[in-house]
């Protein structure tokens, strides 16, 4: 049995009123796997990726990353010790930072050795041109790939993606994901993708959840949730 | 975040700061509870009807004129193109730089019996000494003048941004519904944004109650003045803290109406959707009118008193930079810089707390903080002497001294709880334009509150930061009763230079400090000048690729 990197069991969210959001969610994400999330917009996977990050403590349940509890009734660790990685579709870049400062941010160690490490990230990437620019200086699509580097730099135990291909045009979109895929899997990166877009989680994921009303709606491996899916127009019963 | 944790640093230092804001002011309404002096019988026989009269008086003189020019002026800049009028938009604002005091000094030496105005007068006609031109302005009309012509900006400001915001096609409705265009005007226009207008009023009066230099040189008594001759006159402190009670209850209802007519407006500022309004062309004798009107108050509020104020210095030699004005410049900028840093740095962190925290107390906590600007500065010196005195009894009993009473600590406070408010909003606002998913990101990468602050929000924010460090500058280098009360002996600023020289009616002496308060003051007339050219719909923001990652 392969060990879980994130294990969430029993979840269950509100806010503020009466109405869950979250009811009852169950999910294993075991090390290297990468996970998409599936659903209409305001299904809760949003939710449910920020209560992972710990952006968000949840009504009920319980979250486990690496067999530790990270939030349950009774403990709550903070979102900077949970050791995750966060993508969102803003891209939420820096702006008064550089390209190479926004990647090196969340490194610690000596000034040389932080760049070192930002600039291969970078390179991986294909943005290295980039490292003294500004994030207003470069396309939407470098971006994206500056903000992917920056969150897998200081090598995190889940990288969080929420909606990342989002605000891309079609052509870019294919692309970045297929060399995102490859480097996850070269580096044996976990991850999570929340999308509302079925291509996203077909091509980018091993494992796929769709939501719905705050509830698993189906769950599976990509290859077999094609055909139902397919068929159903991404409407779930 | 719903943990939540009392010993958190961010959150005890904004309440241990909510405690020395309010301390002050319940002291002063705990007054009232407290017994009364034959003192107070005195004042309430026989003076207190006379300083209601006059506050009453100069509070229906300023509305009707500070609304005259305000709303006036703002809806002609607003609907109709004339002449002067790109430069009277913001020219308008002007008299934003000169506090009532100073015109109060500069319109003694204009229109006094042999005042320059009168003399000139007497020269051009060749009349005789007895022949007085100009009425006496020492009286409450007087008063409510000077008070309608420095402060109509504040009516022009809300007035101006509201009409700015309002929808054309109401105006156009109202036209096709046979009204003439000043029916309009005063049947759909001013109805339209009378939240904002009523908001713009209660900021003047706030200011009118409180003005102490404009009243007590025109030998008025108002409650103020009161309050000053029982403290220093019949050295009687419990009773001046009853009479600067009263004064609060009527600030604090001016207070309430402003931020109920805040709220109104936010709901009734009409839609945009069918665009702004579009300027008309005036031509022949109502362009003249137009530009009569709008350039009268920037003339009498604005060029009038510096004139005055220039042939003052001028008629000095040009001795301008003596030692006693430097040094009291000195003291005046170091005072205001300390009292602007320290305010930015407090609402930097009360808002970063907010952000950080998410704590629905803080935010309670911080919207009192910044009602301290509606507290009269002679209030505050009042409630920070108590406060100070108390703090050397508790501390330095035993030294048998004033440690802090009488030291740079009270007026930096009483400055910090006055103007906190002006930083505070700008600090807000530069907070609301950073993208909440910066932090987000930040915090996944184990960065700490502090990291997050110095590292990612603090760059951001060195515009707000430095537009918050001005607006409070100009407003400690005008404020005169905190200073005069609380200031270390022999401490001049160039408020109270201005004050003393004025009082001695030595006004070539008063000009050189007035004319740097005012040169100060306009440093915030030209960021609200860009601001407001900000706000207006279709404008394009050049930077806005800063904020939006």
């Amino acid at each position: 049995m392969t060990e879980n990197t994130l294990e969430i069991k029993n979840l269950r969210h509100s806010f503020n009123t009466d109405i869950e959001v979250l009811k009852n969610i169950n999910l294993n994400v075991s090390r290297g796997e990468i996970v998409s999330i599936l659903g209409p917009s305001g299904c809760g996977k949003t939710t449910l990726l920020r209560i992972i990050a710990g952006l968000e403590k949840q009504t009920g349940g319980t979250v486990n990353i690496n067999e530790t509890i990270v939030s349950d009734s009774k403990s709550f660790v903070p979102t900077e010790k949970r050791g995750i990685g966060l993508v969102v579709q803003e891209r939420a870049l820096f702006p008064h930072l550089t390209i190479i400062k926004n990647v090196a941010f969340g490194l610690k160690g000596k000034k040389d050795e932080k760049y070192k490490i930002a600039l291969d990230l970078l390179k991986l990437f294909k943005v290295d041109g980039y490292a003294n620019n500004y994030p207003h200086e470069i396309s939407s699509g470098e971006q994206q790939r500056v903000a992917i580097a920056r969150a897998m730099a200081p090598n995190p135990k889940i990288l969080l993606m929420d909606e990342p291909f989002g605000a891309l045009d079609h052509a870019l979109k294919s692309e970045l994901r297929d060399e995102t895929k490859k480097i996850f899997k070269d580096n044996g990166t976990t991850a999570i993708i929340v999308s509302h877009d079925f291509d996203d989680a077909i091509s980018m994921s091993d494992h796929v959840l769709i939501i719905d009303d705050g509830l698993v709606a189906q769950e599976g491996s990509a290859k077999d949730l094609i055909p139902i899916t397919r068929k159903n127009s991404f409407k779930i019963a | 975040m719903s943990y939540k944790n009392f010993f958190d640093p961010w959150i005890i230092l904004p309440t241990i700061l909510f405690a020395i804001f309010v301390v002050p002011v319940v002291w002063i309404i705990s007054s009232l509870f407290g017994e009364y002096s034959d003192n107070w019988t005195h004042i309430y026989n026989y003076t207190l009807s006379n300083y209601i009269y006059n506050t009453i008086f100069i509070i229906i003189g300023t509305s009707i004129g500070t609304l005259i020019i305000g709303v006036g002026s703002a809806w002609l800049v607003t609907t109709y193109n004339f002449t002067g009028k790109n430069i009277l938009e913001w020219a308008l604002l002007l008299p934003f730089a000169v506090p009532p005091y100073i015109l109060a000094y500069t319109f003694t030496g204009l229109f006094d019996s042999y005042g320059t105005a009168n003399n000139l007068i007497r020269d051009i006609f060749s009349l005789p000494h007895e022949f007085i031109f100009f009425p006496k302005l020492r009286n409450v009309y007087g008063a409510s003048i000077v008070f309608s012509f420095t402060l109509y900006p504040y009516v022009y400001l809300v007035s101006r941004m509201a009409f700015i915001n309002q929808s054309r096609s109401i105006m156009e409705v109202g036209r096709t519904l046979g009204f003439s265009k000043f029916k309009v005007f005063y049947k759909i226009g001013i109805p339209s944004i009378r939240p904002a207008i009523i908001a713009g009023l209660m900021l003047v009066l706030m200011e009118t109650i409180s003005d102490f230099g404009a009243v007590e040189h025109f030998s008025v008594n108002t409650f103020t003045t009161g309050i000053f001759s029982t403290w220093f006159g019949l050295y009687d402190f419990h009773t001046a803290k009853q009479l600067a009670a009263l004064l609060l209850i009527v600030v604090i209802t001016f207070l309430v109406l402003e931020k109920y007519s805040r709220r109104k407006n936010r709901y009734s500022s009409g839609s945009n959707v069918f665009g702004p309004i579009v300027a008309e062309k005036l031509r022949g004798s109502k362009n003249f009118f137009a530009s009569l009107f709008c350039m009268l108050p920037v003339f009498v509020g604005f060029v009038l008193p510096n004139i005055q104020l220039a042939y003052w210095a001028l008629n000095y030699k040009l001795e301008f930079f003596n030692e006693k004005f430097i040094t009291t410049a000195w003291n005046t900028f170091y005072l205001a810089i300390i009292t602007a840093i320290i305010c930015a740095l407090l609402a930097v962190i009360i808002n970063f707390s907010i952000r950080y925290k998410k704590n629905k107390i803080l935010n309670i906590l911080s919207s009192f903080l910044t009602v301290g600007y509606a507290v009269p500065g002679l209030i505050l010196a009042l409630g920070v002497s108590q406060l100070l005195v108390f703090m050397d009894n508790l501390l330095f009993r035993e030294y048998l001294d004033f440690v802090l009473t009488g030291s740079l600590v009270g007026l930096v406070l009483a400055f910090i709880i006055k103007s906190f408010a002006l930083a505070n909003s700008t600090i807000e606002s530069g907070f609301l334009r950073i993208n909440t998913r910066l932090d987000d990101v930040a915090r996944t990468t184990n960065t700490s509150g502090w990291k997050l602050l110095t590292q990612i929000h603090l760059p951001l924010l060195t515009t707000s930061f430095l537009t918050s460090m001005i607006l409070v500058v100009s407003e400690v280098i005008k404020e005169l009763p905190a200073s005069l009360i609380l200031r270390p002996f022999n401490y001049d600023t160039l408020a109270i230079s201005t004050y003393i020289y004025a009082a001695e009616e030595r006004m070539f002496d008063a000009a050189a400090p007035s004319i740097a308060i005012v040169g100060v003051g306009l440093l915030p007339i030209i960021i609200l000048s860009r601001l407001t050219v900000k706000s207006r719909p279709g404008y394009r923001n050049n930077d806005s690729h800063y904020q939006s990652y």
